[in-house]
């Protein structure tokens, strides 16, 4: 920490979860701009020890727009699960919080329009990023852990948690600026010190060892093992592989993996990437692994009511919904709504729900205890709103209105595994034959196939016309290989592109999440030119979107064995279908083969 | 669907220009209460079409059981320093007409050509069949 200019700096340091990779930094950066936090000037990334290699920690260029084609997505998998923020050390506790508050509250995220008075909670806005496994309190860094323990001594890390003046609670309502709760006397404080070594294990004495050298810091409370008052944290860090495990293992596995793995000296000897020391933030309420409380779980989709094959996984969702910066407040909305999960999501964040989509029977769900509603009915949430309406014509089905969604979330039809429609006769030649009146009532609309290309040219457009200036439309669009950011992403001239996140899928296929901010206002007499524009390099681009669905199938053929697969899985749905006749004439009911429930689960990207 | 959404939604019948705002029939209709969202609805306020939504109101309200709250009869809403400072009365029932009534079962009606939406399960139906686009 060299360059850390220790005594005027407060430094975090924010580890993340080993998943969604290309997701981290775009993530991280939404929730500290949605707080108001400006990195740059509130605070600075700084470089993580050994960081040559890391191509990520920009100092203080906190532009994160990640334009990951394929082989820089190979990289990710290098990029380290750490990133350092620096903030001015008189700005704790006063403009920033970092003491522990109750989890459902909001950190006092300043509205858009001006900056807000109210001090920013610093653990309940980095709370709020899915990705983020937790955030400590960086006392000192370094190569190895003697320079990690040196960094603490010549910085003023323990002098001002002894004296503990940032971590008074603030008093609500309260009109004296300095009145504050006191908290717990130093000299009383329990604490422990917990080893967390990266993808290696080591015995208890040698964690003990290593807890040693820090005996210097002699904190004078009782050590407690359970909910200690502080707890303080030394983490190891080596080179993780693309699964999350060591490139340089410290054991290799027993011949049966579960006798007692021997040590492999040489890696044994190689030194860490980088050793850090803190304490942990957000101890009291949210416990060292937020992931776990971050309540997640409680909205996996295994638990869900109502769920189709195109659910949206519930932690892209929510992740989805932080890179709209989706807040209390806001109106979010879904123009694809299909099962509703995005929506959800949203409505989560304490945003108005408002869904569209084309296709009724997945509105209305499967009966009246399976749809959209009663999802949120499960989550305590108020109704969203539900619209039958064809997106490609939404200049038609709502009136001329002020911008109104400060969000738009969506994951549009591209095909794959639903076709996309539009309104219209299937007929070739563009002619509706005309419905006589009689049976006009019960008549169900045709709908004709919608060019994926178009799907992306409308969105964009909707989204320029119905959001708020600075509103956000965040989407997932699938890619093959050949898929250039740069190039092959859609445009428009109100919209710019903020982040794109790549998320890998099967072998030849990926998506990207891509979050765009409204910069310009809409002019309606410039539609025709904005839906042109959509498309920079014009048909190849939507091209390389538009036949997905054929090129996985055409990719999918030509692997080996794709005729024994096609085959038994061809006999599978014949017995399906057989059995299923059979229980009907037995009068059983319907057999619960859901096959629709099969790819609905919280790895979801497979087809 | 909730008179919030109604007071956006239009008749897209070909050939229509004056297909807003679409009078209401009702056939099932529920109320359900919930408290005040300040934020939100201030937020709002200067984007509803106001005399649409006074119209719809007296429109459902006879059906509604406890009827509709009264809303003032003309009311700037793009003012939003003015919209601040309506008292909390008027607040409380704006809220409520527009988030707390769901028109469960009936038609929109394009008030042009008279082209009847339907609703059903509280969802509302605006595509249009092939030779009416």
């Amino acid at each position: 920490m060299s360059n850390a200019n220790s005594s005027e700096s407060y430094l975090l340091l924010v580890e993340f979860v080993h998943k969604h990779l290309d997701f981290h930094d775009a993530e991280l950066q939404s929730i500290l701009d949605m707080h108001g936090i400006v990195v740059g000037t509130d605070c600075h990334f700084l470089p993580l020890p050994n960081s040559d290699t890391d191509t990520t920690a920009d100092g203080d260029r906190g532009s994160f727009q990640n334009h990951s084609t394929t082989s820089k997505s190979k990289s990710n998998s290098n990029k380290r699960p750490f990133r350092i923020l620096s903030f001015a050390w008189k700005s704790i506790g006063s403009k920033y919080a970092v003491c522990d508050e109750d989890p459902d509250s909001d950190a006092a995220s300043p509205t858009r329009n001006g900056g807000s008075n109210d001090t920013v909670n610093l653990i309940t806005a980095l709370a709020r990023c899915t990705l983020v496994r937790s955030v400590m309190e960086l006392w000192g860094a370094g190569p190895s852990i003697d320079d990690c323990a040196t960094s603490i001594r010549m910085g003023s890390s323990l002098r001002r948690h002894r004296e503990g003046r940032h971590l008074r609670r603030r008093n609500i309502g309260n009109t004296k600026q300095n009145d504050s709760t006191p908290i717990k006397p130093y000299p009383e404080r329990t604490w422990k010190i917990t080893i967390h070594t990266l993808g290696s294990t080591y015995t208890r004495q040698e964690q003990n060892e290593m807890r040693s050298k820090f005996s210097f810091l002699q904190f004078p409370g009782p050590v407690q093992m359970k909910h200690p008052d502080d707890e303080y944290l030394f983490i190891r860090e080596v080179e993780l592989d693309a699964m999350g495990g060591a490139v340089y293992p410290r054991h290799c596995k027993g011949d049966d993996g579960k006798t007692k793995k021997e040590l492999i000296p040489e890696n044994d000897a190689r030194p860490p990437l980088a050793c850090y020391f803190g304490r942990v933030l957000g101890n009291g309420t949210l416990g060292r692994n937020w992931r776990g409380s971050n309540r997640l779980f409680r909205y996996s989709l295994k638990k869900r009511t109502y769920l189709g094959p195109t659910s949206m996984d519930s932690e892209l969702s929510l992740i989805m919904t932080n890179l709209a910066q989706v807040r209390k407040g806001s109106f979010a909305f879904d123009p694809f709504v299909g099962t509703g999960s995005i929506l959800l999501a949203a409505a989560l964040r304490g945003a108005r729900a408002f869904g569209t989509d084309i296709d009724l029977r997945v509105l209305r769900g499967r009966s009246s205890t399976e749809n959209i509603v009663s999802n949120f009915k499960q989550y305590d949430l108020p109704p969203p709103e539900l619209v039958r309406s064809d997106n490609s014509i939404y200049q038609r089905h709502f009136r001329k209105h002020l911008p109104l969604f400060d969000a738009i979330v969506t994951d549009p039809p591209y095909g794959i595994r639903a076709g996309a429609r539009k309104s219209g006769s299937r007929r070739g030649d563009g002619e509706a034959r005309p419905i006589a009146e009689e049976f006009r009532y019960d008549h169900v609309a045709q709908t004709r196939p919608y060019a994926v290309s178009d799907v992306m040219a409308d969105l964009l457009n909707v989204a320029a016309m119905t959001l708020v200036m600075g509103g956000r439309l965040t989407y997932v669009i699938p890619s093959m290989l050949d898929f250039d950011a740069e190039e092959d992403l859609p445009r428009h001239d109100c919209l710019r592109v903020v982040s794109v996140c790549y998320q890998p899928l099967q072998t030849e296929l990926g998506r990207r999440t891509v979050t765009m901010e409204k910069v310009k206002d809409y002019d309606e007499r410039r539609r025709e030119e904005y839906l042109e524009g959509t498309w920079v390099n014009g048909p190849q681009s939507a091209e390389k979107v538009a036949n997905i669905r054929e090129r996985l199938m055409e990719a999918a053929r030509k692997k080996p064995g794709y005729e024994e697969k096609a085959a038994w899985r061809k006999q599978k749905r014949k017995e399906t279908k057989e059995a299923k006749k059979r229980a009907k004439l037995e009068g059983v009911g319907r057999v619960a083969v859901d096959s629709e429930c099969r790819h609905a689960n919280d790895d979801d990207g497979r087809d | 669907m909730r008179l919030l959404t109604h007071n956006f939604l239009k008749s897209n019948v070909k050939g229509t220009e004056n297909g807003y705002p679409l009078n209401i029939e009702v056939t099932t209709i529920n109320c359900e209460e919930s408290p005040l969202d300040k934020l939100f609805l201030l937020n709002l306020l200067p984007k509803v079409n106001y005399p649409a939504l006074r119209t719809a109101v007296q429109q459902i309200s006879q059906h509604c059981v406890p009827p509709l709250p009264e809303i003032p009869e003309q009311l700037d809403v793009s003012d939003k320093e003015s919209n601040q400072n309506l008292d909390h009365e008027t607040l409380k029932n704006l809220h409520r007409v527009l988030f707390d009534v769901y028109l469960i079962e009936g038609w929109l009606v394009c008030p042009d050509t008279g082209r009847k939406f339907p609703v059903k399960e509280g969802i509302p139906n605006m595509i249009l069949h092939e030779d009416e686009i």
